[in-house]
């Protein structure tokens, strides 16, 4: 049978170093000229395309391959993934409305702070494992939105208006309705997560990671040093989602508590299920089709919805490890006898 | 000091009103196979799990090269040159034969996820020569040409000898089989005892639990024997089969598995 996956990671395999760094280059153009292809078959009636690529399309992706890092490489069942992106939403507009610092000054500060919450959350909470840690995760993305309901020094239910946009780079102006250059630097920060996460994957951390999803005892007792590498999973997922706030904030220019609800971490969740745990192509598929699909087939208007449900249930019935699984292909042997 | 590796002082471990192991007590000494038998339930798996730290003594201690184990994390008793196999294989059946092992070797490895993420000199040089000795390892025990496959859709007993190459993959001086031989034919069987032997005279210390009496007392230096949490022999194979108590354990029977 077909397999996209296999046939994908084939070419990869079979391919030597001028070959990948074409495909590569391919790669990255294509996603480079999404938002030039507005007049395609790709159009978004009512909702604008290219301001749809922004947002839900490219924070999705940056927020499934950091929750990739916490679910699928890890296994760690983690329902509060939107605080962090809260967290990084929050600091950019705090900073950006009360401080004189603009956007490229606030990203690492704005990644400092997802990653100390990811620390926090992470030295209780991973003393737990599966249900329990869920359902504190999820208490946790509950606490972090209420509080910021709360608290009217910082916007309250209100939220923050007037958070200025990223200064001019390279005479590029981020004004408000220029998507592309936005879609551009969030592809930036997209391509650097990748980088990041194959890096990691098959080194040491990576097959930490692997084994502690595995087996966390059996790991534990091979000399693993689990519960570090746990929190640095957790942490390491904290400051992608920590940029993808900081960068969304830097592009709607307006936040409130209710940008951060549950349903948030779930579609993430639900991008990362649906295009397949561990392997980041498929999350990136995951959150680019959940993401861009809603708003596709917004002329279907109150059926939208239903048919949304109904394609995900039925992926999940034909594909329930998502639309490129993460189990990773054998190298051919010479001799394929018995299986 | 002495030339015991590993001691059991009065070992005594009770989960609620149950007994599992009562005021155990033996030694291992440096490079020698030591078989630890019993029937069913005996307490042989609690022997292990208290050793490396899964379970804490109740009562009792455990030294290790002279220091005691009590109350150290898991990993960091593994670290310090104590790995095991487990009775029902515990493999990360989605990782490749040699990842297993790699894996295993990380434990001693300095770089950690910093520099691993920006490819350090030392990060790199430490994946390298993790690498090789993986696959040394797999060459030793026998399965270095399934390196490649993953491990859940290894043949079965390929299957156990990884667990064995995985735990030396922690480099450990002391070496816990738990019944390595289950399931296992004949002929496989004769072949193992082959391999524990040539991990002993590799310079480990082994500890094995099995119940093939044909293997343990051919391989074992020698055995003890605990029933219902207590030792009831240590001593040389052929005077422990010839034990009264050891037979009255058994029912008179020795126990064959095949």
């Amino acid at each position: 049978m077909f397999n996209l996956r296999d046939w994908g990671a084939g070419i990869w395999e079979r391919s030597g170093r001028p070959v990948r760094v074409l495909i590569a280059l391919g790669a990255i153009a294509l996603a480079a000229s999404l938002p030039l292809l507005g007049g395609t078959f790709l159009k978004t009636p009512i909702a604008d395309y290219e301001s749809v690529l922004v947002f839900p399309v490219a924070i999705f992706v940056i927020m499934a391959l950091g929750l990739n890092i916490v679910i699928g490489k890890s296994g760690l069942l983690d329902l509060g993934y939107v605080a962090f992106f809260a967290i990084g939403a929050y600091t950019m507009g705090i900073l950006g409305t009360k401080t004189g610092l603009n956007s490229w000054e606030i990203l690492p500060i704005g990644i400092a702070m997802a990653m100390f919450a990811g620390l926090i959350l992470g030295v209780p909470a991973l003393r737990l494992r599966g249900d329990y840690l869920a359902i504190i995760t999820l208490g946790f993305g509950e606490i972090v939105r209420i509080t910021a309901l709360n608290l009217n020094s910082i916007g309250g239910a209100n939220g923050i208006v007037g958070i200025p946009t990223p200064p001019t780079i390279f005479g590029l102006e981020y004004t408000f309705d220029n998507h592309r250059l936005y879609f551009w630097t969030f592809l930036i920060i997209i391509l650097l997560t990748i980088w990041m996460i194959r890096r990691l994957s098959v080194r040491r951390a990576g097959r930490a990671w692997e084994s502690i999803r595995q087996d966390e005892d059996a790991a534990e007792l091979m000399g693993v040093p689990t519960f570090r590498y746990k929190i640095w999973a957790f942490v390491l997922g904290a400051s992608v989602g920590g940029a993808a706030g900081v960068l969304y904030a830097s592009k709607t220019l307006f936040i409130s508590p209710d940008n951060f609800t549950l349903q948030v971490s779930i579609l993430i969740l639900a991008c990362v299920v649906f295009g397949g745990m561990g392997n980041i192509w498929g999350v990136i598929a995951g959150a680019v089709i959940l993401g861009y699909l809603p708003d596709r087939i917004r002329f279907l208007s109150d059926a939208r919805l239903l048919v949304f449900g109904i394609v995900l249930v039925l992926m999940m019935n034909l594909r329930p490890d998502g639309l490129l699984p993460r189990k990773k292909r054998e190298k051919a042997l010479p001799e394929k006898g018995q299986a | 000091m002495s030339d015991n590796i590993l001691s059991l002082k009065n070992v005594t471990m009770k989960f609620g009103g149950v007994v599992a192991l009562n005021d155990v007590s033996f030694d291992i000494k440096k490079q020698e196979i030591l078989g630890l038998i019993g029937p069913n339930g005996a307490g042989k798996t609690t022997v292990f799990n208290v050793i490396t730290g899964v379970y804490q003594v109740t009562e009792g201690d455990i030294t290790f090269e002279g220091a005691s184990v009590k109350g150290k994390k898991r990993y960091k008793i593994t670290r310090g040159g104590i790995a095991r196999t487990f009775q029902n294989i515990r493999l990360w059946g989605d990782m490749t034969a040699l990842e297993n092992v790699i894996t295993a070797t990380d434990t001693h490895k300095k770089s950690g996820l910093v520099s691993g993420l920006f490819g350090l000199p030392v990060s790199r040089r430490e994946e390298k020569r993790g690498k090789a000795r993986a696959q040394e390892l797999l060459d030793f025990i026998g399965i270095g040409e399934y390196a490649d496959r993953l491990a859940k859709n290894l043949p079965y007993g390929v299957q156990r000898r990884l667990e064995i190459a995985r735990a030396l993959g922690t480099e450990p001086k002391l070496l816990l089989l738990d019944e390595p031989a289950a399931g296992f034919n004949p002929a496989e069987k004769v072949e193992l005892a082959n391999t524990i032997r040539k991990i002993r005279d590799a310079g480990y210390t082994v500890l094995l639990i099995e119940h093939d009496m044909s293997l343990v007392m051919g391989v074992s230096d020698r055995v003890v024997v605990i029933d219902f949490g207590q030792k009831i022999a240590d001593d040389l194979p052929a005077k422990v089969q010839n034990d009264k108590r050891v037979i009255e354990a058994y029912l008179g029977v020795p126990e064959d598995a095949s």
